[in-house]
């Protein structure tokens, strides 16, 4: 495993649970977890080896899980089913490794964990596996999902009048082909679920290239608006933005007369953050050789950040 | 009993309603009287008059009054 | 409180089982105060007018997207709801196939999953609405329940097992409005646990669902001809009751009987359990025959498929025929 340098993180977050202290938004701090996840996407696409990785998925939703993960999300590593956690479930399950390695930020994963990625005895699958001690609400996978059993846990939520803790999905773009998904969407708005949380990785592309001409999605703002959710648009790498999405109120009446449930749609390029994956159709899976590692690698270390703020450790959160 | 004092029993029992709501009563008019209760008070008549009834007449046994036009057929008189 | 009388069962038996099922649902929230009930724009043909009018906060639509449903279904799970979700068997089985093996196999999530018009109950709207295939499906899944009540009594009673269950139960309805009755008062349902109706020394049935009430006729139509059968009724497909399967062994011809495929279903669990069974009598399967029918009433295609009582007989009587040349 190639070593961490200092201006990584070192502890992850460990719990931004009860009794934590409110912080403001730490923009920097934000942009030196996406970095570090990406660090540690580069080292388990290497560990796979012959079994390669779906690297350019999970490079183009980092920013947005280190949001969630360090700014926005409430969870106890210590009590992974707290009551008033905020769920997390990943629809779009081949962005794992990043998902692992937000999970170890967090403290749910030990860092020599994410080394056993893809092994035969491994609790880290390509695809993640429901395992709450994990902090892994929902095994995944089979793509169209999620957004379902986000409605569900959203709906029990708000039948138990829990009004606190909200349910976040994050979905692939070319995920939005199933139409599943849109029976999700409708019911959301249908049940009127304010708690709940869709957000797109829209990096225009999936397994057979661009999403336009393999199956154009059109307009998704509009498609979403019409299914009766509030939208926001946003640059999905674009740290302060995502947070300024997740947190900003949502008042507001949708078609049920309760507020709304709200899709976010993020701009991103796939395999952000490694000039060879972005944009690349072979980077939905491909294989990581020692090579490509280094250059990675070299590429984050000289990204903007060189000079990073450590992670203030002690999982101060706004409770 | 005689049998009209039987299949009002009947009716009164499983619909809960007044015996004079009787002769006008059809079928939903009371909320009792759904298809649930309906195939209840079927089987209780069945029972009533030991005769099995044909499933078209369950269909067609539309109203209190209706009801003891096909009993006839059975052979019982109301 | 449910009474088992010979008036209520035969109430039950007039509704069919998916009344049945609606009428058993009225008991659940007393059961276990967690119960919600969901439905894919089924919620009439379940049977659920009372419960809906009850208990509205329990009873959620979803409307026509069965795959929505399932995984709704167990995000609530998830979150410590006892939950039912009905549909037709053909597209629980068929439909949500994926979201039923990754939710209730896979995540094992605790949904009772209640197929509908199984077989050819609604067969008058085709092969879309025929489920021939869903008990292969469902006993492939691992960690699934699959269970198959007899009649409109034994889904009452199988519904009420379920709420007590823990993990994912498909559960199978069959028939028709004027279901046969096979059980005329309260008997014992215990999930996994084979229930013998009728004993003889010469043929052994093992059936399921509606074709229970079929197997009882046949039997009977057999002892006029001094033919003695025992019949079991098997409502639980997986964990198929194995013990009682080979308590069959001593008989000269098993037959298996489904409204189902002959490929797949109750004869083929049969039939792998007795595999390395030295010696064991000839099995002969009776379900649907492997094809594709137009619509047509229910009983005209039960008869296209061999399975009324009369042919039921018919066709183990050449079979036991042959055994004994």
């Amino acid at each position: 495993m190639h070593d961490v340098t200092a201006a990584a993180i070192r502890e992850p977050v460990r719990a931004r649970g009860p009794g934590s202290e409110p912080r403001g938004f730490d923009a920097a701090r934000c942009r030196a977890a996406a970095r570090q996840i990406r660090r540690y996407v580069m080292q388990m696409s290497l560990t796979a080896g012959p079994h390669g990785a779906h690297a350019g998925g999970a490079l183009s939703m980092v920013e947005i899980l280190s949001v969630l993960y360090l700014e926005v999300m409430r969870y106890d590593v210590k009590n992974p089913l707290w009551e008033q956690r905020d769920r997390f479930i990943l629809s779009k399950g081949h962005g794992s490794p990043s998902l692992y390695a937000a999970l170890c930020l967090a403290g749910f994963l030990d860092e020599k964990e994410l080394a056993t990625f893809k092994a035969n005895e491994t609790r880290l699958y390509g695809h993640p596996s429901m395992n709450p001690s994990m902090g892994i609400e929902f095994s995944s996978g089979s793509l169209g999902h999620g957004l379902s059993l986000g409605v569900g846990s959203a709906l029990a939520l708000k039948i138990r009048g829990n009004a606190a803790s909200r349910v976040f999905v994050v979905l692939g773009d070319g995920e939005l082909n199933e139409g599943s998904v849109w029976e999700a969407a409708m019911s959301a708005a249908h049940f009127g679920l304010p708690n709940l949380v869709a957000i797109v990785d829209r990096n225009g592309m999936q397994y057979d290239g661009f999403t336009e001409p393999v199956m154009n999605t059109g307009d998704l703002a509009a498609k979403w608006r019409s299914f009766g959710w509030m939208v926001r648009e946003v640059d999905g790498h674009d740290v302060s933005a995502v947070h300024d999405a997740l947190t900003a109120p949502t008042a507001g009446s949708g078609q049920s007369g309760g507020a709304a449930p709200l899709a976010i749609i993020a701009r991103t390029i796939r395999g952000k953050g490694v000039s060879f994956m972005e944009n690349a159709r072979v980077w939905h899976h491909s294989r990581l050789t020692q090579a490509m590692y280094d250059q990675a690698m070299a590429e984050l270390d000289a990204s903007a950040e060189t000079a990073a703020t450590p992670i203030d450790r002690g999982g101060s959160r706004r409770p | 009993m005689t049998n009209l004092q039987k299949y009002t029993k009947a009716f009164v029992e499983a619909f809960d309603v007044a015996e004079d709501a009787l002769p006008t009563l059809v079928y939903q008019a009371v909320p009792s009287w759904d298809s649930v209760g309906h195939m209840g008070l079927m089987a209780v008549l069945e029972e009533a008059f030991g005769i099995t009834l044909d499933i078209d007449d369950v269909i067609d046994f539309s109203s209190f009054v209706r009801g003891q036009e096909l009993l006839r057929k059975y052979g019982v008189e109301i | 409180m449910i009474a088992y009388t010979r008036a209520s069962t035969r109430a039950w038996s007039m509704l069919g089982s998916s009344g049945a099922f609606g009428l058993a649902a009225m008991e659940l929230p007393e059961l276990d105060s967690s119960v919600a009930i969901l439905s894919a724009d089924l919620s009439f043909f379940s049977g659920l007018d009372r419960f809906r009018a009850k208990y509205p906060e329990r009873l959620f639509n979803i409307g026509i997207a069965e795959q929505n449903m399932v995984c709704v279904a167990a995000g609530m799970a998830k979150e410590g709801h006892k939950v039912f979700a009905t549909t037709y068997a053909t597209f629980a089985s068929a439909r949500s196939c994926d979201q039923v093996r990754v939710s209730m196999g896979y995540m094992q999530s605790d949904i009772k999953l209640v197929g509908l018009a199984a077989g050819l109950s609604v067969g008058i709207l085709g092969p879309t609405h025929m489920s021939i295939e869903d008990l292969a499906v469902m006993r492939a899944i691992p960690n699934m329940t699959v269970v198959s009540p007899a009649d409109c009594t034994a889904t009452v009673k199988a519904t009420l097992a379920a709420a007590k269950h823990k993990g994912p139960m498909y559960l199978r309805l069959t028939g028709v409005q004027n279901n046969p009755t096979v059980y005329q008062a309260d008997f014992e349902f215990t999930i996994g646990k084979a229930i013998r109706l009728r004993d003889g020394d010469d043929i052994a049935i093992i059936a399921t669902g509606t074709m229970v009430h079929a197997a009882l006729e046949a039997a009977t139509l057999l002892a006029e001809r001094q033919i003695a059968c025992t019949v079991i009724d098997m409502h639980t497909i997986k964990p198929l009751d194995e013990a009682a399967v080979k308590e069959t062994l001593g008989a000269k011809l098993l037959v298996t009987i489904e409204e189902h495929n002959k490929k797949g279903g109750l004869g083929g669990a049969v039939a792998e359990c007795l595999a390395l069974v030295p010696r064991k009598p000839p099995q002969l399967v009776l379900g649907m025959t492997d094809e594709f029918y137009h619509g047509a009433d229910y009983h005209y295609l039960l008869e296209k498929n061999g399975l009324t009582a009369r042919q039921i007989a018919e066709s183990i009587l050449a079979s036991y025929e042959q055994v004994l040349a």
